[in-house]
């Protein structure tokens, strides 16, 4: 059995990097199959190079991916990828600049596509004009509070302090929503995209800026022969803290050993769907945490999964989490 | 002359591509003011009744002439006797009225072949349904006239519990003992959801382990799992989009029933208001095929724009909103029945559907319970600001859906941004202008934009939009009265299939703009009989450039008429929706004629 195509909204205000973001993820992940809903003004601005046939209100591209704009109407383009479901690996919205990617997002769920995650991407120059604008300010920030995790973008546009000053503003918006900075929609492959299907993407090598994320990003992996129960699983995902940006891979079920399930998390949104049987693979949970250099450490991450309360990095969570978010166990 | 050399250039360049279809060859006849055109025998004398002109120079005549299509003379009947022929027929109006017919100035045609096929399951005064024992036999009754067969799906349209006496939800199980083999789907007013039978809910897959997915409703069979009926948004959309389509020769085939809704109303010139790209292919083959015998205006909407270029310039290119040069010239002229407009461009959403962009909030709360809920724009300024000005540049006509204040002022920033000015007798038109302010009135003036109302909504909707607006803004819904003193020339429309195709409506709703529950919504804004019935002829002529063509009966105008069995000028103010349309003539040909 195959899981449903799980799925990505980018949201975030025009100008602010989203389809810069789409073109950095569709040249970058060789290894999967995308397929792209564009929701914006009747175009669909994917990069040249990338396009191997234009048809109509899709675009094919050369690494198997797909690109569709939904100007015919939204239903009609979820409904037309869900029958394709079997050739893709994954699916990225794109909303338009005034959408609510909340909106977005429910228009996939309701045709039972799982949601990994609302990604709002931020402007750092423009973003603090665009709050205030008098047409479009309410929404800026209605985007902001729908998102799963933020991409602050184009941070050499403004000075260290601005930085510190919009990180504190956002997050005074939104507690406890990850926010993760970058140039040039940049943002590691690994961050944005999940599990799928036994195929973890391999790390990106990014052929923008290859040596920036070494320094400003980490991965921890947690490993488990020993099944885990539903309530170590919830506990491991609502303690990972906001500094954290991605957690995802498999998890071998306490009661369901047999079956395959597949854990994505982005911000503090998570989902642990079955999907296959274990077939062959060593029966194990294989979890990989993504976040800011710092976030969390193997030992807190086991101790998470333990349910050993000790752990700094669950008591931040629990300070810094806000109303929007369950209390960490 | 150079302009024409290039006119007829470009005609035969684009010869057999759809933009060069969409040219129509020849110009229009000028109208005269004088009565009586020369050298002409009338076809048809119509005198004797009421004959009201709508041309505020001479109110009403006492005779008509109409030849090849047009009128030939209108005055006093001995003027226009010299008219008569050998074979001339003469019609004596008695106790009928004769009027210029109907122009729908923004509605949905293309819904109009939908919903032919379609059972009305609408409450009074839409549709018949009043409880829950009216719908089989509607149903029945509708199976059969439309000949359904076993297994195939009846849809009917215009659901909503608000109509029912019992006030709740019809159930699955009240159809199906009538319905056992064919799938049913009664859709929610709101077109937001619907009503299932249980064949229905087995053909789309739903039964009890249907989890309701976020955003949507699918109401359960008490102390069960199983769907009861009622399905709403995230629960009903993906269905729809999933439901088998009529072929297009099936459609085409219905295209008579689909102008009998409007012919049967007085109206002979229609709007396609929101036109897709499949859509107007569609329209370009009935127009081919000599389908259409009523005029359709259409107007491609901007987001299609880029379809449209690669379907029809497919060897333009330009950017994302930019359109090629010779697009002028595709729009302005019938052919076969068939015209484009102008460009169609959306701001927001509805009042109703608390989708319109407004300044200030509702006092009632966001669709999905927002606190301190405006709405929102569809676009953001920046994105259409430049499409306005690309469409403006071109010279192509705008035609702009506002509902809310905020989006009107982002028109109307976007417009003078543009460098838009109304001494360039653009006609820019404001299609609702519904939730105005008295300052934005001003604004229309120095832009010239013309307002395409919708004053029927103090009927449907007057009572939430006082719930929603409070009773200071719910009044000055399209404000005509208003703005008919700022010097700004109305129309008033349907909607189409939001409303009724239904003139009397709209024309009673601008002169009482009283509520279903009896309420008179912003009585300053009423408007006398004479500027209603403009809004539905003369006025929404100017708009579509046509007045030298229809509006008013006056000599070269076309014939295109309708015959009435009251007249709406006089008849007391209760009985304007009793009125009934007893002929409708288009060029002078009956299209339709009411039976007893």
């Amino acid at each position: 059995m195959r899981a449903a195509l799980p799925f990505t909204v980018i949201g975030g205000y025009l100008g602010a990097g989203k389809t810069t973001l789409l073109n950095h993820l569709l040249a970058n992940t060789a290894a999967l199959r995308i397929a792209v809903l564009v929701n914006d003004f009747g175009s669909v601005n994917i990069d040249a190079e990338l396009i191997r046939k234009h048809d109509g209100d899709t675009i094919e591209l050369v690494n198997g991916c797909m690109c569709c704009s939904l100007v015919s109407g939204f239903a009609a383009a979820v409904g037309a990828i869900r029958r394709r479901a079997a050739e893709f690996d994954h699916l990225v919205i794109e909303a338009s600049g005034v959408a609510d990617p909340e909106k977005i997002a429910q228009y996939g769920q309701m045709y039972e596509l799982p949601l990994e995650g609302i990604v709002v991407v931020v402007d750092a120059e423009q973003v603090r004009a665009q709050a205030t604008n008098k047409y479009v300010g309410d929404t800026v920030i209605r985007q902001f509070e729908q998102a799963d995790l933020f991409v602050l973008n184009k941070i050499d546009l403004v000075t260290a302090d601005e930085r510190r000053s919009l990180r504190a503003w956002l997050s005074g918006l939104a507690p406890g929503t990850p926010l993760i900075e970058t140039t040039g929609s940049n943002v590691p492959i690994d961050v944005l995209l999940g599990a799928h299907q036994g195929r973890v993407p391999r790390s990106s090598t990014d052929h923008r800026a290859p040596d920036i994320h070494a320094d400003l990003y980490k991965s921890w992996t947690i490993e488990r022969v020993t099944p885990l129960s539903r309530d170590a699983v919830q506990r491991f995902a609502q303690g990972l803290g906001p500094d954290v940006y991605r957690a995802k891979g498999f998890v071998l079920l306490q009661g369901d050993t047999g079956t395959k399930y597949v854990f994505q998390q982005v911000g503090a949104r998570w989902t642990l769907e079955p999907t296959a049987a274990w077939g062959a693979e060593p029966r194990r949970t294989r979890v990989v945490v993504i976040g800011r250099a710092g976030a969390t450490s193997e030992r807190a991450l086991q101790a998470l999964v333990d349910g050993r309360s000790a752990n700094p990095v669950v008591s931040i969570v629990a300070e810094g989490a806000g109303d929007r978010r369950p209390p960490a166990g | 002359m150079a302009g024409d050399t290039d006119r007829r250039d470009f005609i035969k360049k684009s010869a057999g591509t759809a933009l060069g279809a969409a040219v129509a060859a020849n110009l229009p006849a000028c109208a005269s003011v004088g009565a009586v055109a020369p050298g002409k025998t009338a076809e048809t004398i119509y005198k004797g009744g009421t004959i009201v002109t709508m041309d505020d120079k001479r109110r009403q005549v006492a005779a008509v002439a109409v030849a090849d299509g047009r009128i030939i003379a209108a005055g006093d009947e001995s003027e226009v006797m010299k008219t008569r022929g050998g074979t001339t027929k003469i019609v004596d109006l008695g106790t009928m009225t004769l009027m210029p017919s109907f122009i729908d100035s923004h509605g949905h045609f293309m819904n109009a072949p939908q919903i032919v096929r379609w059972a009305n399951v609408s409450g009074p005064p839409v549709g018949p349904i009043a409880k829950i024992a009216d719908f089989v036999p509607v149903l029945q009754e509708h199976v059969r006239k439309q000949g359904i067969k076993k297994g195939e799906w009846i849809i009917g349209f215009g659901y909503d519990r608000s109509n029912l006496a019992e006030g709740r939800e019809l159930l699955a199980s009240e159809l199906d003992p009538a319905f056992p083999d064919n799938p049913v789907m009664l859709i929610h007013s709101s077109n937001h959801g619907a009503i299932l039978n249980s064949a229905a809910f087995k053909a789309v897959g739903y039964d009890e382990n249907t989890k309701t997915p976020p955003g949507g409703i699918i109401n359960r069979v008490e102390g069960t799992n199983r769907p009861a009926g009622f399905i709403m948004e995230t629960a009903f959309l993906p269905l729809f989009g999933d439901m088998p389509q009529p072929s297009e020769r099936e459609l085409l085939d219905t295209l008579d029933a689909a102008q009998q809704i409007y012919a049967s109303a007085g109206v002979t010139t229609c709007s396609e208001g929101a036109t897709h790209a499949k859509d107007l292919a569609f329209l370009r083959k009935a127009a081919a095929e000599g389908l259409l015998y009523l005029d359709v205006f259409s107007l491609p909407l901007i987001l299609d724009v880029p379809a449209f270029i690669r379907e029809y310039a497919p060897d333009f290119r330009g950017g994302a909103m930019e359109l090629p040069n010779e697009t002028p010239q595709a729009f302005g002229a019938y052919r076969n029945h068939l015209k484009l407009q102008g460009i169609k461009v959306a701001l927001d959403g509805s009042p109703q559907g608390k989708t319109a962009f407004w300044t200030r909030p509702l006092l009632t709360g966001g669709p999905s319970g927002e606190a301190n809920w405006r709405g929102q724009p569809l676009f953001p300024p920046e994105t259409a600001f430049k499409a306005l000005k690309e469409v403006y540049d071109k010279g192509v006509q705008v035609w702009c859906h506002c509902n809310g204040d905020a989006a009107i002022d982002m028109m109307i920033d976007g417009s003078r941004a543009a460098g838009v000015k109304a001494a360039q007798d653009r006609r820019t038109v404001i299609i609702h202008s519904q939730c105005m302010r008295p300052d934005q009135l001003d604004a229309y003036a120095e832009l010239g934009f013309s307002p395409s109302f919708f004053t029927s909504h103090t009927f449907f909707w007057g009572e939430e939009h006082v719930a929603n607006l409070g009773p200071e803004r719910a009044a000055f819904i399209s404000p005509m009265k208003s703005a008919i003193a700022k010097g700004l020339t109305c129309s008033n429309h349907t909607d189409f299939s939001v409303t009724p195709m239904d003139p009397m409506r709209v024309m009673s709703s601008a002169c009482t703009r009283r509520s279903r529950g009896g309420r008179v919504i912003g009585p300053n804004e009423r408007v006398d009989r004479w500027e209603s019935l403009k809004a539905l002829t003369v006025n929404a002529a100017w708009q579509l450039r046509e007045e030298k063509d229809k509006g008013t009966i006056e000599v070269g105008k076309l014939a295109d008429l309708v015959i009435l069995d009251g007249n709406p000028l006089t008849v007391d103010e209760d009985r304007i929706l009793g009125i009934k349309v007893l002929e409708t003539l288009k060029g002078g040909k009956s299209v339709y004629r009411r039976t007893t």
